[in-house]
């Protein structure tokens, strides 16, 4: 118990600091996580919504193949690109293993799925007499499929928060295509499996608050979202 | 006309809901769709709407065939606003719910302002006009619904049981709406409703479903019946495990036994006191509404099922019939009909 308690007050010393190296490891989970997350909002919301909104063969079992691979373990993952962009695969000459670009698109596909299956559920629980109305108000299809995702937006907001935390909390992804190297590609996961691994704990649990307090601040900043716009 | 139907049939599944050989809709005019729960009557109404195709049929309207093709319909669209039975508003301000449908049209802004203005004051909702449309109460999300509708000035305006989930208040008002803006701005009108007197006061003609099809007559007076004989074997209809009514011969020649009857309330004859006990389709029971209407005198009379019957205003004034009084019915053969 002391562990925990000595690890805990060391950690939020060091928060409180600012510690350099700290920051530096923040900085690089935000920026991958953001970016990853940014990429994979571009293809999975407009994926999502067209499946959602559209009417063609195949629409069930494509949801159903999306919801599947909301389980894909990072390490398969991570394997998977790996075979594309180590020296012997189809996109070794980008030297892109042990980038950051690695860790972003490992984590792209990551998400992809999760984003684009809550985007279709967001638009699926908006009530029908939502398209009637925009129709029978003078609004074309274009127009009516943006009533629909216009009232779905706190649904959406929700799946590319979900789909935040998820990439900024994995670690599979970003230790296989990443390989944790110092000021360059070492994310606040891998540093803390690293410290952990040393028996270190004061940093990891120090990572580990700014790690929950992000995830805290994102949702937080959400609901006051949607609050302020809910009482508009 | 601003409408022509033509042998209009929509299938669900396997059921026929609607089947109508023939219907036309006057323009300017206010038209009640009466009809029961199942009845068709949104779904006619959505049909109209342009918002859902026939499975067969044709429909004119403004004396042209419409296709259902969505490239054909958005334009006339632009002409025809349907207010659903429990409307939506979009979530955002009452405003730019009302906006909405103006910028599709393209609308300058001060046009919009001015038009916005005006149909909050229809429907007297001026000060709401910032308010969250998802704040609002039934009646007033209906008002806000109409006004949306008005403000697009369409040449015809659908409304399904526009009065059916607000308070008696939103009730008058919204009635008085709909008859200001048939009145005033010449739109046809078309709502559907389960009250017939509502339709009586309210409406230029009544159109009456039962079961998909139209019923050439009043609403009233329809009943589920069952075809069986009596002890003498003589053929009668069973109204509600209640009333038992001699048919004819041939109104027996029925191949179903559950039958829908309507009692054409026209035909029922009204009986003096002294004509008490009754025979075989001779009624009697309490009077329980008398109202003045078109000329005649309609009089709801409980006989253990409520049964209709319009008489003259003569009749009415030689006989004296008041509410909470006993009456005779007599209900000839002729007037039974199974639909």
């Amino acid at each position: 118990m002391d562990l925990l308690i000595d690890s805990f007050y060391s950690a939020i010393l060091l928060v409180i600091s600012v510690d350099a190296e700290m920051v530096a490891i923040i900085g690089v989970s935000l920026k991958v996580s953001c970016a990853s997350t940014a990429l994979a909002s571009i293809i999975g919301v407009p994926l999502g919504f067209g499946i959602a909104f559209g009417k063609f063969a195949g629409k069930r079992m494509t949801i159903t193949v999306l919801n599947t691979m909301l389980a894909l373990p990072t390490v398969v993952i991570g394997l998977f690109v790996y075979t594309f962009i180590s020296r012997r695969g189809l996109f070794g000459p980008f030297d892109l293993l042990y980038t950051q670009y690695a860790i972003i698109i490992g984590q792209v596909i990551l998400i992809i799925p999760l984003i684009t299956a809550f985007t279709i559920a967001a638009i699926s629980r908006i009530d029908q007499r939502y398209r009637q109305t925009a129709r029978t108000l003078g609004a074309n299809r274009r127009q009516t499929a943006w009533v629909v995702f216009r009232e779905a937006r706190f649904g959406i907001v929700a799946a590319i928060v979900a789909a935040f935390g998820r990439v900024i909390s994995e670690i599979g992804i970003s230790m296989m295509l990443g390989g944790n190297i110092k000021g360059f590609t070492r994310t606040m996961t891998t540093f803390m499996a690293l410290e952990y691994d040393k028996g270190s704990f004061v940093l990891a649990v120090a990572l580990g608050i700014v790690l929950m307090g992000l995830s805290f601040g994102m949702n937080l900043l959400f609901h006051f979202f949607q609050g302020r716009v809910q009482s508009q | 006309m601003i409408y022509t139907v033509s042998d209009l049939i929509k299938i669900y599944g396997s059921r026929t809901v609607l089947d109508i050989p023939y219907l036309e809709i006057e323009k300017e005019q206010i038209y009640a769709l009466l009809g029961a729960n199942g009845a068709g009557k949104t779904t006619l109404l959505n049909i109209l709407g342009l918002l859902e195709a026939p499975t067969a049929g044709q429909i004119q309207y403004r004396a042209r065939p419409v296709h259902f093709a969505e490239s054909d319909l958005q334009p006339l669209r632009q002409e025809i606003v349907l207010v659903n039975q429990h409307p939506i508003l979009f979530t955002t301000t009452v405003f730019k719910n009302i906006e909405f449908g103006l910028k599709i049209r393209k609308i300058d802004k001060k046009d919009r302002l001015r038009i916005i203005d005006e149909s909050l004051d229809l429907v007297g909702m001026r000060e709401f006009s910032s308010a969250p449309a998802q704040h609002l109460s039934g009646g007033e999300t209906q008002r806000v619904a109409i006004a949306r509708a008005l403000a697009l000035s369409p040449m015809v305006f659908l409304c399904d049981e526009p009065t059916s989930s607000v308070d008696v208040e939103n009730q008058n008002i919204i009635i008085t709406i709909l008859r200001r803006i048939n009145e005033t701005k010449r739109i046809s009108v078309l709502f559907t409703t389960h009250d017939r007197s509502q339709a009586a006061r309210l409406a230029h003609h009544t159109i009456v479903l039962n079961q998909g099809r139209l019923v050439p007559t009043l609403y009233e007076n329809i009943f589920r019946g069952v075809l069986q004989s009596d002890p003498s074997g003589q053929p009668q209809c069973v109204i509600q495990d209640k009333l038992h009514l001699s048919i004819t011969a041939d109104q027996a020649l029925c191949n179903r036994q559950v039958v829908s009857v309507f009692i054409d309330p026209e035909k029922i004859e009204p009986l003096k006191p002294a004509k008490y006990p009754s025979t075989p389709n001779e009624l009697q029971g309490r009077i329980v509404q008398v109202i003045e209407e078109n000329g005649k005198v309609r009089i709801v009379v409980d006989a253990d099922v409520w049964i209709a019957l319009l008489i003259s205003k003569k009749s009415y004034q030689k006989n004296g019939f008041m509410v909470g009084e006993n009456m005779g019915l007599s209900i000839p053969a002729e007037a039974i009909h199974l639909i």
